[in-house]
């Protein structure tokens, strides 16, 4: 389908539609499952509910401006967050509110710790997450990382993994977003990758870590893995360090159910944040494809 | 250069029959960073579009409360023709076309979407052959499209015009240079609406008439192309790729 293109010859209230006369028409390139138009490209909007993955780009007294991959920054209100960030500090967030001219309230937020933020279109979260997070527990099998996914389009990844695989993994996942059976061939693709896992992708990764690179984009060849915490210009690098190693052993062996892992993988970090805030990991799977 | 004969025995200068279009290639998604591109190869023409937003409106208090603003951008190298471009920058005819598609493309995308944002379409011809107006708008809707902003409908460009009396479709440089009449026009392909006409030259009300009935059929013609085009982009390898 492209944008114009008639999807149903009724009447159907689907997002990323458009109704004219009684039919329903196609405003983004997408395709048709029965009853369902999944757009291919998009451009993200957001919704109360949605989880957020973000950079903090300002401090104020009334609160944080968050850098959320949108045209207008995400706030983190003093009220609704006891934990303080500084300038620079990764995030993970729900969106307790979202304004029709493009403001939005992030609530329940908290730190990541050092790791990797990338950039993906936000029309592929959805399969990245894959149905009850099934996608997203197969790349956190294979690869040993703790991924989270910002429905904004921002990922961090972290922990003792192999990143450079789980950055390759991504990447083999946007490229067939549009096929079947993706999660099957997500975890052939890691059964492939893993018998040189622990080879080829280290020489990359050593060697390729030195240069200091700005987090927030998917630049050029950072090829960091975890153990340098590189991208991290603004960090200060003591707080990610010391909360780091006790995410991923916490993280690590607790691999397989999405519900179980979840929590336990970040309750660490939250401890040490000092906050209260109840876990909303598992409301990542609100997108299912 | 005096003025050659343009239609003889009812062929045109290259071949071409009245109705026929010259040769077009799209191709969607062309640049990386760009969130949608499309390269469009039309005759001699090569028009490469880069689309970018929605993304904050700069200016501030430029932005519009309720709506996206869109900032079209056409311009010509100096090396896309014989040297009458050879200083770079807008001019007079550059501003004119950025305007004019910009106002084409306002109906179609759904700026209500992205207050207090802006979507920019930049649009470089790399080479002109007559005719790079609908070679932009082309090339600029299947961008938007590839950038996933989301438009009512698709719009397809063409021209028309009257040589030596006869009215014929897509203009080449010649022709639109010795000819009577040069009509672009911008058409929606859902429900036809006529979102960019200009003209140049005279015609009669029927010929004109006629010139849109001709043109609408041809920008058919475009837009099937338009459509193949955005369905190939994935079929691409690269399509997607991260930057890793």
């Amino acid at each position: 389908m492209i944008p114009g293109e008639i999807i149903w010859e009724q009447e159907m209230r689907v997002p990323n539609t458009v109704v004219v006369d009684g039919k329903t028409y196609a405003t983004v390139l997408g395709m048709v499952r029965e009853d369902r138009f999944i757009p291919l490209e998009l451009v993200y909007r957001p919704k109360p509910g949605d989880n957020l993955v973000g950079v903090v780009t300002d401090v104020r007294h009334s609160g944080y401006s968050v850098d959320i991959n949108l045209p207008h920054g995400g706030f983190i209100s003093s009220k609704f967050t006891r934990v303080s960030f500084k300038q620079g500090d990764l995030i993970f967030g729900r969106i307790k509110f979202a304004d029709e001219v493009g403001n939005v309230d992030i609530t329940d937020a908290k730190r990541l710790p050092a790791g990797k933020l990338v950039d993906v279109p936000a029309s592929k979260v959805p399969r990245i997450i894959g149905k009850k997070s099934s996608m997203l527990n197969v790349v956190r099998d294979g690869t040993g990382c703790s991924i989270f996914v910002g429905n904004n389009g921002y990922i961090w990844i972290g922990g003792k993994g192999n990143l450079q695989l789980a950055l390759k993994t991504l990447d083999f996942i946007i490229e067939n977003a549009h096929k079947h059976g993706l999660t099957d061939k997500v975890a052939e693709y890691l059964n492939e990758q893993g018998g040189n896992v622990t080879v080829p992708p280290r020489e990359e990764a050593a060697p390729a870590a030195p240069a200091p690179t700005e987090e927030r984009a998917p630049e050029p060849a950072e090829v960091s893995g975890l153990g340098a915490p590189v991208e991290e210009t603004p960090d200060p690098a003591k707080e990610p360090i010391t909360e780091d190693p006790a995410q991923v052993s916490e993280g690590e062996p607790v691999v397989e159910p999405p519900r179980a892992e979840a929590p336990e993988e970040s309750d660490n970090p939250l401890m040490k944040g000092g906050s209260g805030i109840p876990e909303k990991k598992d409301k990542i799977d609100v997108d299912e494809m | 250069m005096e003025k050659p004969e343009l239609i003889k025995d009812g062929k045109r200068l290259d071949g071409r029959g009245p109705k026929d279009l010259r040769s077009v290639r799209i191709e969607a998604g062309v640049l990386k960073e760009a969130q949608g591109s499309a390269l469009v190869e039309w005759g001699g023409n090569k028009v490469i579009a880069g689309v970018y937003g929605p993304r904050e409106c700069i200016p501030k208090h430029g932005a519009d409360p309720y709506k996206a603003k869109l900032k079209v951008r056409y311009m010509m190298t100096p090396f896309c023709s014989k040297g009458e471009h050879s200083r770079s920058g807008p001019n007079r005819r550059s501003i004119e076309i950025s305007k004019v598609m910009r106002e084409a493309f306002e109906p179609v995308v759904m700026t209500k979407n992205f207050p207090r944002s802006q979507i920019e379409v930049y649009v470089e011809v790399i080479q002109a052959e007559g005719g790079t107006r609908v070679a932009s708008l082309t090339a600029a809707a299947v961008a938007l499209a590839d950038a996933g902003i989301p438009m009512t409908d698709m719009v397809s460009a063409i021209a028309v015009g009257k040589l030596d009396g006869q009215l014929v479709v897509d203009l080449g440089k010649d022709e639109d240079n010795y000819g009577e009449s040069d009509v672009p026009m911008a058409i929606t392909h859902r429900d036809k609406q006529i979102v960019l006409l200009q003209m140049d030259g005279l015609l009669t009300r029927e010929e004109l008439a006629q010139s849109l009935d001709d043109g609408i059929e041809g920008a058919d013609k475009v837009y099937e192309l338009q459509a193949e085009a955005l369905k190939k982009s994935y079929e691409k390898e690269e399509r997607g790729k991260l930057n890793l």
